[in-house]
C-alpha cells in the first residue's frame, strides 16, 4: 500500500481525534466519576485529587437492595436468549440452506418482515397475549420475547454463513454415516463459528439492553433487569450520581468484554446477512 | 444452485419433511410473537380497548384515527419523529463516510481505532443515556465544567431541561451510537473496491475528490442503502433514547411517536387509541423504506 504523505497523516490523526474524543469522552468521564467520592463529583472540578478516588461507589452499589437481583436477572435472561437464538436460528438456517423447502422465499420474507414493525404497536397485543399465557412477570416470557426480536437476524445471517459452506462437506459426512443432526453439529457448526458467535453476541446485546419490553412485561423485582434498575436509580428522588455511574459501569462491563472478543468478526457478520441475501 | 443439487440429494434419502421440522420452532417464535401481535394490533386500532378492562371492547371504526390526526401532541410527536429520523440518518451517512475515509488510511495505530470504533453501538442505550445526562448536568456536568474552565460560564445551562438543546441532545445520542457502525460498514465496503480502479483514475488525472465521487461512492451504494433502511427503521422506532433521557419533555419538546404511543397505552390506558398510532407509524415506516429504496436506486443509476 502507498504510504501517505506526512501532511495526509496529520490530517488523518486530527480527524480521528475529533471523532474519538466525541465517542470516548462520555465513557471515560463515566468511568472516572464512578471512582470519585461524592464530594469530588460535586466539586465541579475536572480532575479529582488522588485522595478523592475510591471504590466506595461500587461497594455501595452492591449493597443497594435489588442491584444484585437485577444483575442476575439480566445475566439469566440474556444468556438464555443467546443460547436459544443460536440454537433455533441455526436449526432454521440449516433447513433454509440445505433442504428443498416449498415457500422458502416466503419463509425468509416472513422472518424478516417483523423487523420493520413498530415495537410500541407490537407491545400492546403482546402484553395481552403474554397475560393470557400467564407469562407476564416471568423469566420465560422475557426470554421468549427477546428471542423473537433476535431470531430473524440470526436466521438470515446464519443462512448466509451455511450457504457459503460447500455442500460436498455434508454429503461426505452423510455417506460416512453421519446423522442429519450430526451434519449440523459436527460439520456446519465448526466451520460457521464466526457466524454463530456474532449471532449470539447480537442476541446477548439486544436482550441485555432492552428497556421497552421489560418495562411492560416485568412487574416485580423477580424479573426486572439492569436497564430498569438503572432507570429507577436515575429517577429516584435523591440522585446519587456516584452510585448511578458505578452501576452503569457494572452494566457495560459484560458487553465490553464480550465485544472485545468478537470485535474482529462483528462487522463482517452484521453485514453478511444483508450482503449475501 | 445449491438448493437444486440438495433437492435431489435429500429427496433420494426420502426425508423432506425433516427440513420443515427444523425451521418450525424459529418461525413459530417469530411469527407467533411478532406477526400475530401486529395483526392483532391493527385490529385493536379499530376498537376502544382499554387497559383497565382489556376483555371488553367495542368496534369504533376509524374514530381513533380521526381523533389522532386532530390531537396536537400527536402532530408534534409525528413532526419530531420525522425530523429526528431525517437528520439523524442523513448526518450518520455523511459522518460515517468521513470516518470511514479516515479509518482506511494506512497510518500507524489505525488498527486500534478500527477495533474500538463499534463500542458505542454495543452498549445498552440506558448506559448511553446515563452518560449523556451525567455529562450535561447543570451543576457539575462535564460540559458545564469545560465551559466554565474556558471562561464561557455564561453558556452553561441545564442542557436536557432546555427545549432546543434537549432535542439536539437526542439527535447527538443517535449519532454517537450509530456513526461508528456506518463507518465500519463503509470501511469494509471501501476495502473491497479493487485498487486498480483508483490507479486508472489517477492515471486519467482524477484527484482525491473526483476519485471519491466517481469510484468510491458508486461502489458503496448498496451498503449505503442497507444502512439507511436499517437506521430509518431503528431511529423512527426508537423509544429508549427519548423515554429514558427526557421522557418526551420539556413541554413535549422531544416527544416522538414511540414515546407518545407508549404513554397513551400504558399511562393513559387507551390501548385502541395507541394501537391506531402504532398503525400510522407502521404505514409511515413502509413508505419511508420504499422511498429510501427508490431514492438511492435513482442516485446509483445516474
Amino acid at each position: 500500500m502507498r504510504r501517505p504523505f506526512p501532511f495526509r497523516r496529520i490530517v488523518t490523526y486530527c480527524g480521528l481525534s475529533i471523532f474519538y474524543i466525541f465517542l470516548l469522552l462520555p465513557i471515560a468521564w463515566l468511568v472516572l466519576s464512578s471512582f470519585r467520592n461524592s464530594d469530588s463529583v460535586q466539586s465541579g472540578r475536572l480532575l479529582p485529587a488522588w485522595s478523592e478516588l475510591t471504590f466506595q461507589n461500587y461497594i455501595q452499589t452492591f449493597q443497594i437492595s435489588n442491584f444484585v437481583t437485577y444483575l442476575v436477572n439480566s445475566f439469566v435472561i440474556a444468556f438464555s436468549v443467546m443460547v436459544l437464538t443460536v440454537f433455533l436460528g441455526s436449526l432454521g438456517a440449516y433447513a433454509l440452506s440445505r433442504f428443498a423447502l416449498k415457500g422458502k422465499r416466503l419463509f425468509m420474507m416472513a422472518a424478516l418482515l417483523p423487523q420493520f414493525f413498530p415495537y410500541v404497536l407490537v407491545l400492546i397485543p403482546f402484553y395481552v397475549l403474554m397475560s393470557n399465557l400467564n407469562l407476564v412477570d416471568t423469566h420465560v416470557g422475557l426470554i421468549l420475547t427477546h428471542t423473537s426480536l433476535t431470531l430473524p437476524f440470526a436466521l438470515w445471517m446464519l443462512t448466509g454463513y451455511f450457504n457459503a459452506i460447500p455442500m460436498e462437506l455434508d454429503q461426505a459426512a452423510l455417506i460416512d454415516g453421519c446423522s442429519r443432526f450430526g451434519v449440523l453439529f459436527r460439520i456446519l457448526y465448526p466451520v460457521a463459528i464466526p457466524g454463530l458467535v456474532v449471532a449470539g453476541f447480537f442476541a446477548f446485546v439486544v436482550s441485555w439492553g432492552d428497556y421497552l419490553f421489560v418495562s411492560i412485561l416485568s412487574q416485580s423485582n423477580e424479573t426486572q433487569t439492569l436497564p430498569i434498575g438503572l432507570q429507577t436509580f436515575m429517577s429516584s428522588l435523591e440522585v446519587q450520581w456516584g452510585l448511578i455511574t458505578a452501576g452503569t459501569v457494572l452494566a457495560i462491563v459484560p458487553t465490553v468484554i464480550f465485544f472485545s472478543i468478537v470485535q474482529r468478526r462483528l462487522v463482517s457478520g452484521l453485514t453478511a446477512g444483508a450482503v449475501k441475501s | 444452485m445449491q438448493a437444486n443439487s440438495s433437492l435431489t440429494f435429500w429427496q433420494s434419502l426420502g426425508r423432506r419433511s425433516f427440513g420443515y421440522w427444523l425451521i418450525f420452532p424459529a418461525l413459530f417464535v417469530i411469527l407467533g410473537l411478532n406477526l400475530y401481535p401486529t395483526i392483532q394490533g391493527i385490529l385493536t386500532s379499530f376498537t376502544n380497548q382499554s387497559l383497565i378492562d382489556p376483555g371488553h371492547s367495542a368496534y369504533v371504526g376509524f374514530d381513533n384515527y380521526f381523533k389522532l390526526l386532530k390531537d396536537p401532541v400527536f402532530q408534534v410527536a409525528l413532526a419530531h419523529s420525522l425530523e429526528l429520523t431525517f437528520f439523524a440518518v442523513m448526518l450518520q451517512v455523511l459522518l460515517g463516510l468521513v470516518m470511514a475515509h479516515l479509518l482506511i488510511q494506512p497510518v500507524p495505530g489505525i488498527h486500534f481505532f478500527r477495533s474500538v470504533a463499534m463500542i458505542t453501538w454495543v452498549l445498552p442505550i440506558i448506559a448511553s443515556v446515563v452518560m449523556f445526562r451525567f455529562m450535561t448536568l447543570p451543576g457539575y456536568g462535564l460540559i458545564n465544567i469545560l465551559l466554565k474552565d474556558a471562561g464561557l460560564g455564561q453558556m452553561a445551562r441545564n442542557w436536557f431541561g432546555d427545549e432546543t438543546y434537549a432535542f439536539l441532545l437526542v439527535l447527538i445520542m443517535h449519532l454517537w451510537r450509530n456513526v461508528p457502525f456506518y463507518a465500519i460498514a463503509f470501511m469494509a465496503a471501501m476495502q473491497a473496491i479493487p485498487a486498480d480502479l483508483y490507479e486508472a483514475a489517477r492515471i486519467d488525472g482524477a484527484g482525491d475528490w473526483r476519485q471519491f465521487w466517481f469510484i468510491t461512492l458508486p461502489n458503496l451504494r448498496y451498503i449505503i442503502l442497507v444502512m439507511v433502511v436499517l437506521h430509518v427503521t431503528f431511529t423512527f422506532n426508537n423509544f429508549d433514547f427519548v423515554f429514558l433521557s427526557t421522557g418526551g419533555g420539556p413541554v413535549n419538546a422531544t416527544e416522538v411517536l414511540p414515546t407518545y404511543i407508549y404513554k397513551q397505552a400504558w399511562n393513559g390506558y387507551a390501548l385502541g387509541y395507541a394501537s391506531a398510532g402504532g398503525v400510522i407509524m407502521l404505514v409511515i415506516l413502509v413508505v419511508l423504506v420504499l422511498v429510501c429504496n427508490k431514492f438511492i436506486k435513482g442516485l446509483s443509476e445516474q
